[in-house]
């Protein structure tokens, strides 16, 4: 087809198109008919757009097309998702891709507790660990009879010290799922590094005599904590898995579809981090507060999270 | 033949489309102003939080100012791709938009997760986008997204008569020129490249000339191969 022609014939659809692409159009105010006279032009541009670049390549016509043909695309196409509101993503999304994703939150367990052992351990054989682990000064706290962490709150405000807590466990949590993308190590090195410094912690307030309070003190937050960690570190390594063994899938698709799913369990965990800053700040470290009452509270916050995680729930088609 | 800056996808119908791919420079420059008007923000905040502080006397003050700078850390990104449709201020002010490794608008699923990575980003991603084809770090790889220059189409002028024979260099050529005319500066240079696309329309088909006035070669070149345009 002559340039000229084909330019004179195939220009009204062009600007028809262009038109209806114009800022402020919305998909929403076009109707049935005007959605699909969009649809059929969006169609023939594509069409238009694929003889230009071959007959016509470097042409004024082939720029346009190349341009309508994109933003249309652009435009047109896309990620819609599904758009579950806040109840639907508690009530379906998270726990979906949690329990997809139940295998490595076991592998987490499995690593955190093996580490959380050996740092147990090695402080039980060498007391002189713990002074390397926890310093100097946490060390003569023990030594008096007071943990280290009662000065979470004598130093600053417990407002202020809930709001640095939970800053800082998200970070923890963030940097943890995140990192997934550097092949799952960052999550590995986290799991293993939080289990070392538990079991060592642990190791330390029993050769003080101090592991009651120190169990007292983390009754409350503890449990859920950790859980926390645990889930968003398996995130991270689902991540790290679809990098390294993507299986029968392309890496690209397989990265996608698991970074679906470890965003959903990630901002499933995210909120309970600022109800546990709430809480290690003001109930943990409060000695009016009875022991019991405590523990009831961590079951509680732990029971709840996870009666959300494993609520039975039909799997969506992929 | 597809350029290497750019994503050739199949779209409908498995027809090929050309993103126009974003390369490491514009990104970092996009992503440099973000941080500057990032630390605005978070001076902002700051400040306003003193301000309130000493109004309201509440330590809570001081615990609502580190998590809105949390939240500002982790979330400027986020939340402007997220409500300006895949772009920064950055991204604005350069003509960057994310979109999807199909060209389509990202959802904000794709949006979090691609700066959820950022973080790491800062260390590798300049690396990873300077020897990747189509520019793309970590969180892109993540979520499935690239950043294009966000170009509206494109509306220059095009030729209502062809002379026969001609293909789509001539065609490019004396649409470039007409295009570009009236902004060259050098007169004499603007009438030698009209001169010569004269001397191509004599030789292809010389009826195309039939009462132009070729002492202003612009014109008559003008007036052979833009009668009928539509």
């Amino acid at each position: 087809m002559d340039y000229s022609r084909f330019v004179r014939l195939r220009k009204p659809v062009w600007d028809g198109f262009e038109e209806q692409l114009a800022p402020g159009r919305k998909s929403r105010d076009m109707g049935y008919d005007g959605l699909e006279a969009m649809a059929l032009r969006y169609r023939q541009v594509l069409h238009d757009h694929a003889l230009a670049s071959s007959r016509f390549p470097g042409t004024a016509a082939a720029r346009r097309l190349r341009g309508l043909a994109v933003e249309g695309t652009r435009l047109l196409t896309g990620d819609r998702g599904e758009r579950a509101g806040l109840l639907g993503f508690f009530g379906r999304s998270f726990p979906r891709a949690f329990q997809r994703q139940l295998g490595l939150t076991g592998i987490a367990l499995g690593l955190f507790l093996f580490a959380a052992v050996w740092g147990l351990v090695l402080t039980v054989l060498r007391p002189a660990l713990g002074l390397r682990i926890l310093g100097p000064q946490a060390v003569n706290g023990l030594e008096e009879g007071h943990l280290w962490t009662e000065s979470l709150v004598t130093t600053m405000p417990p407002a202020f010290a809930s709001s640095r807590i939970a800053t800082n466990n998200l970070t923890v949590a963030l940097m943890a799922w995140s990192g997934g993308i550097l092949a799952g190590l960052v999550p590995l090195y986290s799991l293993l590094l939080n289990g070392l410094m538990l079991g060592a912690v642990l190791g330390v307030t029993l050769h003080y005599s101090m592991a009651g309070a120190l169990f007292e003190f983390i009754s409350a937050h503890g449990p859920l904590e950790i859980t926390l960690i645990l889930v968003c570190a398996a995130g991270g390594l689902s991540i790290g898995r679809a990098l390294v063994a993507a299986g029968d899938r392309p890496r690209a698709v397989a990265l996608r579809e698991t970074g679906r799913d470890a965003l959903a369990v990630l901002l499933g965990c995210l909120p309970w981090f600022v109800v546990l800053g709430v809480v290690e700040a003001f109930v943990s470290p409060a000695p009016q507060i009875p022991f019991p009452l405590k523990v009831l509270l961590g079951l509680l916050l732990e029971g709840l999270f996870l009666f959300l995680a494993f609520r039975p729930v039909p799997e969506a088609n992929r | 033949m597809a350029d290497i800056g750019r994503e050739s996808i199949l779209g409908l119908d498995n027809i090929r489309l050309d993103l126009p791919v974003a390369g490491v420079g514009s990104r970092s420059l996009a992503a440099f102003l973000d941080y500057v008007v990032l630390a605005l923000l978070v001076f902002l905040w700051v400040l306003l939080g003193a301000i309130l502080s000493a109004v309201a006397q509440s330590s809570w003050m001081a615990a609502l100012v580190l998590g809105g700078i949390f939240l500002l850390d982790w979330g400027y990104f986020a939340g402007s791709e997220i409500a300006m449709g895949g772009r920064t201020l950055g991204k604005k002010a350069l003509g960057l938009r994310v979109v999807t490794a199909e060209g389509g608008t990202p959802g904000t699923g794709a949006l979090l997760i691609r700066n959820l990575v950022r973080t790491l980003d800062i260390l590798v991603g300049v690396v990873l986008m300077a020897i990747d084809p189509l520019s793309r770090r970590l969180g892109d790889r993540l979520a499935g997204t690239l950043v294009v220059h966000d170009r509206r189409p494109e509306m220059g002028p095009v030729l209502g008569r062809v002379p026969p024979g001609w293909g789509p260099r001539e065609l490019a050529a004396a649409e470039s020129f007409l295009a570009r005319a009236g902004t060259l500066q050098d007169p004499a240079l603007r009438r030698e490249m009209a001169g010569r696309i004269l001397e191509r329309i004599r030789r292809d088909a010389p009826e195309m000339l039939a009462g132009a006035d070729e002492r202003d070669p612009v014109a008559a070149v003008r007036q052979a191969l833009q009668a009928g345009e539509v």
